[in-house]
């Protein structure tokens, strides 16, 4: 693919990755099929901003995990009351990292 | 990439312990005679209890044979017992036979509880049991 539209797309949604995955990313896009450029297009990610408020606000319920998708470790937030507050606390610093993580296994899923 | 199978033995296992150690203390409060301790977040800043506050006390009763109370304090701690009892066996059958039950069982049933016909029983069942508890001054 050309270096402009990927460039566009890393200045667009650099922000949704781990730092040190955006290279890669690039790297990856570059290589690969043009016809694929639709369809990563219309990607959507998760912002890692809106799940931190999210889990300041409501991460004793579990509601940060069930947003990004982990609904098996949400439940398990909820039923505990967010791990007797621990858990809740751990996630404040967690869940912007694993919403990257996520993020990062949906562009995976197109790459691959 | 959902959760790797190490990861989630590793967490389920480590809340396992936490979970037995907490019913551990909490039975020894309990003995003596005072009220449990309440480490609940949302309770120690609003005072209005969240929707599994209660289920300690829950599970205590249950180990004392008292279902009837159990469930009137807060139907969360059987479903809670439930899974304390299961995993730790569970992941103890895994590691020996070296299968992933579990881990299959545990992607099987995130993809089910994704579903709204699931989903959306389940957070209302949440949200009763929420007023309840508040109604119940827990």
């Amino acid at each position: 693919m050309e270096a402009q539209k990927v460039d566009m797309f890393i200045m667009a949604n650099g922000k949704f990755f781990e730092s040190h995955q955006v290279a890669q990313i690039r790297e990856r896009l570059i290589q690969m099929d043009d016809s694929k450029w639709g369809m990563i297009q219309t990607l959507q990610f998760k912002d890692p901003t809106t799940s931190l408020i999210i889990s300041l606000l409501g991460g004793s319920l579990g509601i940060d995990r069930f947003m990004i998708g982990d609904t098996g470790l949400g439940v398990g937030k909820l039923l505990t009351c967010g791990g007797l507050g621990i858990w809740a606390i751990i996630d404040w610093f967690m869940i912007m990292g694993a919403t990257r993580e996520k993020n990062m296994s949906r562009l995976q899923q197109v790459l691959y | 990439m959902p959760l790797s199978r190490r990861n989630l033995y590793r967490i389920l296992f480590m809340a396992c312990v936490a979970g037995y150690i907490w019913l551990y203390i909490g039975l020894s409060i309990h003995q003596s005679g005072i009220k449990t301790v309440e480490v609940c977040p949302i309770k120690h800043l609003t005072n209005i209890p969240c929707p599994s506050c209660g289920s300690t006390r829950a599970v205590i009763l249950l180990t004392k044979g008292e279902f009837v109370k159990a469930l009137l304090l807060n139907p969360l701690g059987y479903v809670v017992a439930v899974i304390m009892m299961l995993t730790p066996f569970w992941i103890l059958a895994d590691l020996v036979t070296q299968k992933e039950t579990l881990y299959k069982c545990y992607q099987k049933t995130e993809m089910h509880l994704r579903k709204p016909g699931v989903a959306i029983p389940l957070i209302l069942f949440v949200i009763v049991n929420w007023i309840w508890n508040i109604t119940k001054g827990l």
